[in-house]
């Protein structure tokens, strides 16, 4: 075993509380969310050899995991599209009436927003990258980083029902 | 002066050059409304902190710590990483391994949830397990401090406490809206082996409970309920590094804040 190898499994082990939030906020199950970080463990791990040593390993390990989820909620669209249609698609149900009918949990809020915004709401406002870092992660100019994360949060606030949720 | 609210949110975030945080901060002063919306993006942010950094405190299930240590790895010089065939059974192995412990680990991981969030149902947690007067009580759909760990939240010095109180107090300090907030364990309950850990910030006279996770006590000290090298649950710690505005205060910034009422 070489000797790099060994110290990014280090990092590694370090990281993994991280990535398990990270996958938290992108998968529909916290044992889904741990799939995602195993398979990307295990795809970083085999393309070792794509990593440049010296930048940020988080980084790239959040780009896989959102690889792998993106991977995952295609084949699984695929197959609720025979069983379940009325589940094949994530939309932001109409935001108002959401709202009114019961107050969501951050969590439950967080799933009901598109991928493309969700990811950057997580990148961003849970995993604390800059609005650069984030692009990167996401090879995305900043822009739309910034747009997109301009949409989801207007979308959570609507969702939530304005400032810690609290009852009108 | 109209102020698009993706640069409010940029300037919540930090992510604002010095010549444009001047022309927020400026426009703020001139017009409530837009401070108000800068601390609705932030509150924002921090509960959704709130919500996921209870990930941090969970125990890793040994699955993804084991694909850390033994997945093969291109530079092992290893022909055998190409085989998709062991890589699916080695897997497969995993899955069959984690599926036997999953039962078990759900269980802590739920425990994890129900302690360390802000939500519904950990104010149902509390309203059954804890008294009138227990340390924690809902009001308006927060979760506020009261008896002891408001007592302490608003007297205690974290430079001069004693070991033996209810209430720990970490860290004091003003967070990027202005309040003033403060970190602290609480013991729950009779029992000594049971305490909670948390953020709380000084919000309409009352300390607003923002960030609350169980504490892993240190086992065997008697009557101790300080987490394990008085370190922070993650989730806590997470909290803090988010909001925190600069430095923690010192003992001098932290007792005068007390005599100000922590206004």
């Amino acid at each position: 075993m070489s000797h790099s190898a060994e110290a990014v499994r280090q990092q590694l082990v370090e990281l993994l509380p991280r990535l398990r939030r990270f996958a938290r906020s992108l998968a529909k199950s916290p044992h889904d969310a741990d799939d995602l970080v195993q398979l990307a463990v295990e795809r970083a791990l085999v393309r070792l050899d794509q990593w440049r040593p010296g930048s940020r390993l988080d980084s790239w390990m959040f780009g896989i995991i959102r690889n792998a989820w993106i991977d995952e909620t295609r084949s699984r669209r695929r197959r609720d599209s025979v069983f379940e249609p009325e589940e094949a698609g994530e939309h932001v149900a109409d935001a108002a009436s959401e709202a009114h009918i019961h107050r969501l949990s951050v969590e439950a809020a967080l799933a009901r927003l598109p991928g493309e915004q969700r990811e950057v709401v997580a990148l961003v406002l849970i995993e604390g990258l800059a609005y650069k870092e984030a692009a990167a992660v996401l090879d995305v100019p900043i822009g739309t980083v910034t747009s997109r994360l301009a949409r989801g949060r207007e979308a959570l606030e609507a969702l939530l029902g304005g400032r810690e949720g609290g009852v009108p | 002066m109209s102020i698009p609210e993706e640069r409010l949110m940029a300037y919540a975030d930090g992510e604002v050059d010095a010549a444009e945080r001047a022309a927020i901060e400026a426009a703020m002063k001139a017009d409530p409304a837009l401070a108000r919306r800068v601390e609705q993006h932030r509150a924002l942010r921090a509960r959704l902190g709130g919500a996921f950094n209870a990930v941090l405190d969970e125990p890793v299930p040994d699955r993804l710590l084991s694909a850390v240590r033994n997945a093969p790895t291109t530079t092992d010089g290893d022909a055998s990483v190409t085989d998709l065939g062991r890589a699916r059974a080695a897997r497969a192995d995993a899955a069959a391994d984690s599926a036997r412990k999953r039962s078990k680990w759900t269980g802590a991981q739920w425990a994890a949830i129900a302690a360390s969030l802000v939500v519904g149902a950990i104010i149902g947690h509390f309203a059954l397990q804890s008294s009138e007067l227990g340390p924690i009580a809902q009001r308006d759909g927060h979760l506020v401090a009261q008896a002891s760990l408001e007592q302490a939240l608003s007297t205690q010095l974290a430079s001069e406490q004693s070991d033996s109180g209810p209430v720990h107090i970490g860290v004091s300090f003003k967070n990027k809206g202005g309040e003033y907030c403060r970190t602290f364990v609480v013991q729950q309950g009779a029992s000594a082996i049971s305490a909670l850990s948390g953020l709380a910030c000084r919000q309409g006279g009352a300390w607003d409970v923002r960030t609350l996770a169980r504490a892993s006590v240190s086992a065997g000290s008697e009557g101790g309920y300080r987490p394990a090298g008085s370190e922070l649950p993650p989730s806590v710690r997470a909290a803090l590094e988010d909001q925190i505005d600069g430095e923690p205060l010192d003992a001098t910034s932290e007792a005068q804040a007390r005599t100000n009422g922590w206004h």
